[in-house]
């Protein structure tokens, strides 16, 4: 190779231009073609399948980065028509199809437990409609929430749901996994928004679930429910029709840190009932203002303090009426340290603690498991007190932030999963919160799905006719459970 | 590049939550998880643990990264990337993992001598005088041929006698020997608001060639730095590239500090150009990836903008990568120019006549003139480094009413 360095290439190709060869991707191409390459690379011509080791190694995990399985291969479909091609003739491939977005899941749920084709949608990027008039948009399944967030913007509308991966995570795992995220107090989650689910199935066949208008078509049943929330196990998506809101006039954010539980708990309460309907409340834990307060990210807030972040928004007049009733809710729940604003600057500045605290679990731990339970509200201080227990007794750092408003709670245990045994304590103690947790009457997942991480839980809440009721499902589907098989229930192998 | 062995947690705070992906060009560009910096680290993180085998898919992925470090902004778990990248990359040329252009290594031998880097594109400064750029990185300039900055530097030190701040000023190898005329305009604005400039002798490049390339030679080229810029009693040491400031800041910290020199002129107020009333110009600003993810700016100060007496604003995705990436346009042409496609589309459409496109990079302004001279932007359009926008030409005097010090 080395003589190929000794001539620029401009000598070969005349003309002063430099020009350079380039490495293209067929040059490091194995030589040697699996059965399977063979048999992905006749169904997408114009996609790209990978298969080397290296080439899989990046799909092993999703947002939980310490679990790791390799899928067989990974296919990018460079478009709709050719994912739909890719499902025509999937079923003959006889291995399972995991569909994945950006991986940004936190419950295990793009990844190929049981190995098999990942199908990668970054390339079904479009968003085809903005309709103003009605009030609607018609994305691709791959498209990233902030460019959607981008593109609406200019037409003052917006698209509620707002995961806190909303910078990189894509529509399709958003309705895969029925998301959720700080606003979704007031506004609901994915759910709420999404009016029409196009998918593929196994046989190639594609169907539509609901539309731009919503459940009003011909079909009265909420056809499109079936979809929403599947996690994979049903169908390849491809796009989607999603409801669109006005952008709100006007939005008041507010902070408050609490002494303790109690007075922060009687303001979550008043904050409910409230007639000011809050958008977002948002509940940082003591550990979780030390873990801020000791970082770059400091912002002041008290040690040992519970923090409220609240916002409210709406027609102008009528949330600037509200202000003042919201700040003094804060203050007669027992705060004396309410800050609010209405400048972006300045919200910004009283989000930063909340926003700072998911990424600074990465700097002090090198891996961590989240949970995602719903608890009635009542239930708060005892659960919460369960996973200090927990995680004390274990040696294990926990760190709360969450939706208080909802009561979806989010124990975030760091831990070092090189080091012996740490993994194995961290879910010995999610097991024993989740016992505990449908104990108090709550649920196992809020908005990050049962996925892989969960699915041993799941008999915890339902029995086993419910079960069996459930798993009848994904079967009408996709019969052998093809389908990301091994997610949400732990039974449901594929078998070729 | 430092050559003690690298911590044993060295990748592990990298929780693969993802959000890297959504700003890195290539995996824009490919939809490739491998091509993303989450990706890389797993690929390299794998393979120092053993896992995975050496790999010509290791070796394609790590060479598709522009270093834009963008992934670093974007990252909240704080991921030294770009640090980790350079080693890596570093690794794989010594052992023949991957092999940079010939262009590239010659390049790199000869700005380790800037006394023959100099005199070796002598006839390339001539050419672009004579006003022929022949390249499609060559944008137009008319560079002194023989006159150093360090020899124009001290004539307009006599010739105005500052007496603010003192700066020690980084005149790179690249910028020096090819696009002198934005040092010479550098030397001018800094004086013109009252700086004494100060060329340190010895200094020698920065650095950022070997380490865009992988080739041994940096520490060396530091440690020259750090003799020339290290003992100075300056307020300051200026860039006017924010490739070299920040390569330059890794050799001198701790300690020393490098200042891009717009973000430095921000906090002096700088002496304001005056256009005339019926001036259609507009300037759209790109902010170059070291000066914003490298040197962590905020971006160009906007008084500084203003000084320009230009209507300015910030281009689309002013913070994502041109494509430049050092010498990435060089080493991969083909992706260079296709994430130079999507930036630069807009200015096709932009209004303004004329229309400037202002950055702080010198490179930068090569990958920037280069959509022109191939045809992605079908209109005219000219590149000019910001300072050459608060250039107030060979007659100027320090205004009386200057900040002291």
């Amino acid at each position: 190779m080395f003589w190929s360095l000794l001539l620029p290439d401009s000598v070969n190709q005349g003309g002063w231009r430099w020009r350079y060869r380039e490495c293209h991707d067929d040059s490091v191409a194995s030589p040697v073609k699996s059965p399977l390459e063979h048999q992905l690379k006749a169904l997408l011509p114009r996609g790209r399948v990978l298969t080397s080791p290296a080439q899989l190694a990046g799909y092993g995990a999703d947002g939980l980065g310490y679990k790791n399985h390799l899928p067989d291969a990974v296919v990018i479909p460079s478009d709709a028509q050719e994912l739909a091609g890719f499902m025509r003739g999937a079923k003959a491939l006889g291995v399972p199809v995991v569909m994945r977005g950006a991986g940004t899941s936190l419950s295990g749920g793009p990844v190929a437990v049981q190995g098999g084709v990942i199908v990668h949608t970054s390339a079904l990027k479009k968003i085809q409609e903005i309709n103003t008039e009605g009030f609607w948009c018609e994305v691709e399944c791959g498209v990233t929430l902030n460019v959607l967030d981008a593109t609406l913007k200019p037409y003052g509308v917006f698209y509620p749901p707002d995961p806190s991966s909303g910078p990189v995570c894509t529509l399709g795992g958003n309705v895969a996994s029925n998301a959720g995220g700080a606003h979704c107090f007031r506004y609901g989650v994915t759910s709420n928004y999404v009016l029409g689910v196009e998918a593929v199935l196994l046989d190639g066949s594609v169907h539509r679930f609901g539309g731009p208008a919503g459940g009003r078509g011909p079909w009265r049943e909420d056809w499109k429910r079936f979809m929403i929330g599947s996690e994979g196990t049903l169908a390849a998506f491809t796009r989607f029709w999603l409801r669109l809101l006005p952008l709100p006039e006007k939005v008041w954010t507010f902070r408050a840190t609490y002494p303790d539980l109690k007075t922060t708990e009687a303001a979550i309460h008043a904050l409910v009932a409230h007639s000011s309907y809050p958008a977002a409340i948002e509940m940082l834990d003591p550990r979780g203002v030390a873990m801020v307060e000791s970082s770059q990210m400091a912002c002041g807030l008290p040690e040992g303090s519970f923090m409220l972040l609240v916002e409210i928004d709406g027609p102008e007049a009528l949330v600037n009426a509200r202000v003042q009733s919201v700040a003094e809710l804060l203050r007669h729940a027992g705060s004396n340290d309410v800050m609010f604003s209405d400048e972006d600057e300045l919200r910004q500045k009283l989000w930063k603690a909340r926003k700072a605290a998911g990424g600074l679990l990465g700097q002090l731990s090198p891996a961590y498991v989240v949970q995602d339970a719903v608890i009635p509200k009542r239930a708060l201080a005892e659960v919460l007190q369960l996973v200090y227990d927990e995680a004390d007794d274990a040696n294990i750092r926990a760190v709360n932030v969450f939706h208080a408003g909802d009561g979806n709670l989010h124990p975030n245990f760091l831990f070092d999963s090189r080091v012996p045994g740490e993994l194995e304590k961290v879910e010995l103690i999610s097991k024993r919160l989740m016992q505990r947790v449908i104990e108090v009457g709550g649920t196992l997942s809020g908005e990050h799905g049962i996925g892989d991480d969960k699915s041993a839980y799941m008999p915890l809440v339902f029995g086993p006719d419910s079960m069996r009721l459930q798993l009848s499902v994904p079967a009408a589907f996709n019969p052998a459970h093809q389908m990301n098989p091994l997610k949400v229930f732990d039974n449901r192998h594929f078998i070729a | 590049m430092s050559t003690e062995a690298p911590p044993t947690n060295y990748f592990s705070n990298c929780t693969h939550c993802g959000f890297c992906l959504a700003v890195c060009p290539t995996y824009k560009l490919t939809g490739d998880e491998n091509n993303s910096p989450r990706g890389r680290l797993r690929l390299w993180s794998e393979e120092a643990a053993g896992r995975l085998p050496q790999d010509e898919w290791t070796d394609f992925y790590t060479a598709e990264c522009v270093g834009c470090l963008a992934c670093e902004t974007a990252c909240p778990a704080t991921v030294p990337y770009g640090e980790i990248f350079e080693r890596i990359r570093h690794e794989h040329v010594a052992s023949n993992r991957f092999s940079p252009k010939l262009q590239l290594r010659l390049a790199a031998a000869a700005v380790a001598h800037p006394t023959l880097f100099n005199l070796a594109l002598l006839p390339a400064r001539l050419l672009r005088r004579a006003g022929l750029g022949l390249h499609r990185f060559l944008f137009p300039g008319s560079p002194s041929v023989l006159k150093s900055t360090a020899a124009y530097a001290d004539e307009l030190m006599q010739r105005h006698r500052p007496t603010g701040p003192r700066v020690a000023f980084l005149t790179g190898c690249l910028m020096e020997a090819m696009f002198r005329e934005i040092n010479f305009a550098t030397v001018r604005v800094l004086i013109e608001n009252n700086v004494q400039v100060i060329i340190p002798e010895g200094q020698g490049c920065c650095g950022a060639f070997q380490e865009h390339t992988g080739l041994d030679g940096v520490e060396a080229l530091r440690e020259q730095n750090r003799r020339a810029f290290g003992t100075l009693d300056v307020d300051a040491i200026v860039s006017n590239s924010s490739g070299c400031g920040y390569a330059l800041g890794k050799a001198l910290q701790p300690g020393k500090q490098v200042r891009d020199v717009l973000g430095f002129l921000g906090e002096l107020s700088p002496v304001r150009r005056q256009r005339g009333r019926d001036d259609g110009t507009r300037v759209y600003v790109d902010l170059p990836c070291h000066l914003v993810h490298g040197q962590k700016a905020a971006g160009i100060p906007a008084n500084v903008l203003d000084a320009t007496g230009y209507r300015w604003e910030l281009a689309p995705k002013a913070k994502d990568c041109c494509g430049s990436g050092g010498v990435y346009n060089i080493q991969k042409p083909e992706n260079a120019s296709a994430i130079l496609a999507d930036k630069s589309a807009f200015l096709n459409e932009a209004e303004g006549a004329p229309v400037i496109l202002g950055t702080s990079n010198h490179v930068c302004m090569m990958q920037w003139h280069s959509a022109g001279a191939t045809g992605l932007v079908s209109r005219p359009y000219e590149v000019r480094h910001i300072i050459q926008l608060l250039d107030p030409g060979e007659n100027f005097s320090i205004p009386s009413n200057s900040p002291q010090p």
